[in-house]
């Protein structure tokens, strides 16, 4: 990526969680090292969408993933066949995922998952602040509900934060677009002034971000002033701009300054495919690749992560494949193989040990694993702990 | 039986009496048979004899014996919780399909539907819906513009092809397709003579407007065509009344609904060769509203409209060319799914090499379209792509090439030759 070009983007995350931090510090300043997490364990989740082994963990794919397949392979554990089970849809795995059950779910995000995610067991066995516990994602298929539970002994109160970095991007452009002012979407000072009045309307908020802190998930206005900022120094640059970057972005600068316990990403520049542009889906690919290694490598140099965070990588999904009758890559609903069995690739303290494991693991093996990460050895789940892991 | 219709197309089904069927079937089978029901009028000839062959079969089953046929299903139904959920019955809507993909029992449900319609169809005794002994062509082209990759263009094809060098302008090829010559009919002559009437039966299929711009103006039989760039004004408007759908199920079926109800000619949006064709114009509005891009990339368009053509008019004859795409523009390309001229002032630039990668996998994606069909193992497929001077070329069983793959053929020679094997 172009240097000035990063460095503008860079700068635009910094502003965002920068604003949000000085937001909260009073909320924060009270906090014992224990219930901020800091010196703790740490795990971060990393999900990026739909990938087939075809175009990944492949022959013919690994060419797309240079730095998984030749720098982070042969230092992690890797699990070749992991199984989703359940519905491969976007909210309904990622809720799996937190939940470690299959969930069925209003695809869209209607309802919050039915049994507690790994954000409410955490916070509430360790007594863990909000700060802790985020998922920042680039897909607008999920909604603010899936931070929290819909469990009453959970729910809200013990939920993560959700962000939606790149919706505020989408919602920026098209609303200049509906006034009339496309000639914005290509100037740095009109774009700035659209942004603005899309944060001075709270019915436009929806999809943006949200701080779930309480019995109903409400948008936190402070974050969307700090999405503001962020945006500020998107529209300083013509030249394409990801939505797996700014989540990159906003995640690494949340790290930086919340060192949350509980990480959890989404990336979904490879979701193109949906409109067929295989040559898009591919440079998805390509940017997740860059981006984990990028990830990879903040992990080492952080102090509060270095040394005590496991990193665990994997496609929500694979895609249909060539010649089904869903149309091949478009779409990930088909119940073969090609949709439904993808990988995994774990690194860092858990991961001590690398070894490749070919026995079958599924997607609700996460949940539990985490939890025992954490110490939380006695939750009633259907997934197994990973095998392969050091404790 | 007599209340049954005779041949499709003659005359109107006995709608109330198809309706009887179709309540004696279990509730998830009835959606799309309702649905084509009331879309008769706009369905193709093959969609009108499937649905009649396929009520022929169950009206031929008595009533226990067609109980105990879809008794599994209906106690799949059962398990699923199918009657407490919100299913339409009228029609396939995005909530139903999403009910049934996120259930535990839905790779079981799909077996026993498959079952169920397997079963249906066997008892209709009605082997006659396609004339499958014909030999069928599919045309692809690659324009000269898509620089596609000499060592991945035709790796991943169907192991069973050749590849052809083409020596001299390839791109002669599409004309004397289009146009003939002399001594050469085009392909609606050849179309024509191998017992296509119906315009169904022959689609020209474009990213941008060259197919039917060459076509020859003596055409002796009526052609369905289809072009990317020609549908602009419509797509523009279709495209900002899709995207006002907001993010719920519900209420996007609600917009897909009345877009799909919206009276379209009031606009004045259809291109000429679309704007007499209501069934044409209803083809359309249903490739739109089915997603996968094709309102919104061209290839994608012609891909998506070339898959859905075969499944549901199963012509004897198609002719798809792909085209070029613009550059992801800066700032607006995470808005995809936006029309981009519209979003952003910045004008559009060509993109050859990656609108090349896209248009070689869909290609292929064309042909395994195909593939999923009994007529398959009677159709000519034949990838050319004019870049590189270069074809790719599928038979059927018991044709051959006649020359060496090693040597180059004119573009006459091998459109004399693939026209003989088409009518042979």
């Amino acid at each position: 990526m172009d240097a000035s070009r990063r460095s503008l983007l860079k700068a635009a995350a910094i502003l965002l969680v920068d604003r949000w931090a000085s937001l909260h510090r009073c909320a924060f300043a009270d906090e014992s090292p224990s219930t901020s997490g800091k010196n703790e364990r740490k795990v971060i989740v990393l999900a990026c969408g739909g990938i087939r082994r075809a175009e990944s963990f492949s022959d013919t794919g690994l060419g797309n993933i240079p730095h998984l397949y030749r720098e982070l392979l042969p230092q992690s554990v890797f699990y070749p066949f992991i199984r989703n089970a359940g519905a491969t849809s976007h909210y309904n795995t990622i809720s799996s995922i937190l939940t470690g059950n299959w969930q069925r779910l209003d695809d869209w995000g209607k309802t919050p998952p039915v049994n507690p995610t790994f954000f409410e067991y955490l916070r509430k066995r360790m007594e863990l602040s909000q700060d802790n516990a985020w998922l920042i994602s680039s897909n607008k298929a999920l909604t603010s509900r899936i931070g929290a539970s819909s469990i009453r002994d959970f729910g809200p109160r013990y939920g993560g934060n959700v962000v939606f970095p790149k919706q505020l991007l989408i919602n920026a452009v098209i609303r200049a677009a509906e006034q009339g002012h496309a000639e914005h979407s290509a100037d740095r000072a009109a774009m700035q002034a659209e942004l603005e009045a899309i944060l001075q309307h709270a019915d436009n908020y929806e999809g943006l971000g949200w701080s779930v802190s309480g019995e109903t998930s409400f948008l936190d206005l402070r974050m969307q002033d700090s999405m503001q900022q962020a945006i500020e120094g998107l529209v300083r640059t013509n030249v394409p701009i990801t939505g797996d970057e700014f989540t990159f972005l906003v995640s690494e600068e949340v790290m930086r300054r919340f060192a949350p316990s509980l990480l959890v990403i989404t990336f979904s520049d490879v979701e193109v495919a949906h409109f067929g542009s295989y040559s898009m889906h591919l440079a998805g690919i390509r940017t997740m690749d860059r981006l984990v290694y990028e990830l990879w490598n903040l992990v080492k140099s952080q102090p509060s992560y270095r040394g005590k965070t496991t990193l665990f990588v994997l496609p929500e999904f694979g895609r249909d494949f060539d010649g089904s009758s869903t149309n091949g890559f478009f779409n990930h609903r088909s119940i073969d193989d090609s949709t439904s069995l993808t990988w995994m690739m774990c690194l860092g303290e858990a991961a001590r040990s690398t070894d490749v494991v070919e026995r079958p693991v599924q997607h609700i093996d996460l949940c539990p694993t985490i939890a025992g990460l954490f110490g939380i050895k006695d939750l009633d789940l259907p997934g197994k702990p990973l095998p392969g892991l050091s404790a | 039986m007599t209340e049954w219709p005779g041949i499709a197309r003659k005359e109107a089904p006995s709608t109330d009496a198809y309706r009887r069927l179709i309540e004696r079937l279990p509730v998830t089978l009835r959606p799309a048979l309702n649905q084509q029901l009331s879309q008769w009028e706009t369905l193709f000839p093959f969609e009108q004899n499937r649905f009649s062959n396929f009520m022929k079969g169950t009206a031929t089953l008595s009533p226990s014996a067609l109980d105990a046929l879809t008794a599994p299903l209906q106690a799949l139904e059962l398990k699923m919780g199918v009657k407490h959920w919100n299913f339409s019955e009228a029609s396939d809507t995005i909530e139903n399909a999403s009910q049934l993909a996120r259930s535990e029992y839905y790779a079981a449900w799909r077996r026993e539907v498959q079952r169920v319609f397997e079963a249906i169809n066997a008892a209709a005794r009605d082997s006659t819906l396609i004339q499958a002994d014909r030999t069928r062509l599919i045309l692809l082209f690659l324009p000269s513009s898509l620089p596609v990759d000499p060592l991945s263009a035709w790796k991943l094809w169907d192991p069973r092809g050749h590849v052809i060098k083409i020596s001299g302008n390839s791109g002669r090829f599409c004309e004397l397709a289009m146009q003939g010559q002399l001594n050469l009919s085009g392909i609606a002559t050849l179309a024509a003579q191998q017992g296509s009437v119906e315009s169904s039966d022959l689609w020209l299929i474009d990213a941008e407007a060259k197919l039917s711009g060459m076509l020859s103006s003596l055409s002796p039989i009526a052609v369905s065509s289809l072009s990317y760039s020609v549908l602009k004004p419509f797509r523009d408007k279709f495209l900002a009344e899709l995207n006002k759908a907001p993010k719920d199920i519900q209420a996007t079926d609600e917009v897909i609904s009345k877009l799909r109800l919206e009276s379209w000619n009031g606009w004045d949006l259809w291109p000429l060769e679309v704007a007499n064709q209501p069934r044409l114009r209803k083809f359309v509005i249903d490739l739109f509203l089915s997603g996968n891009g094709a309102v919104i990339f061209s290839n994608a368009f012609v891909e998506w409209a070339a898959a859905e053509v075969l499944r549901r008019a199963r012509p004897r004859t198609i002719v798809a060319r792909f085209g070029m795409r613009s550059k992801p523009k800066p700032f607006t390309s995470i808005a995809v799914f936006e029309n981009q001229q519209r979003i952003s002032s910045l004008p559009d630039v060509d993109d050859p090499e990656n609108s090349a990668i896209d248009a070689l996998i869909l290609a292929r994606y064309v042909w395994l379209a195909a593939s999923r069909y009994p007529e398959q193992e009677h159709t000519i497929c034949l990838c050319v792509s004019e870049y590189r001077d270069s074809a790719y070329v599928i038979l059927p069983a018991g044709k051959s090439l006649g020359w060496s793959p090693e040597r180059p053929v004119a573009p006459e020679e091998l459109y004399s030759w693939l026209g003989a094997q088409f009518v042979s």
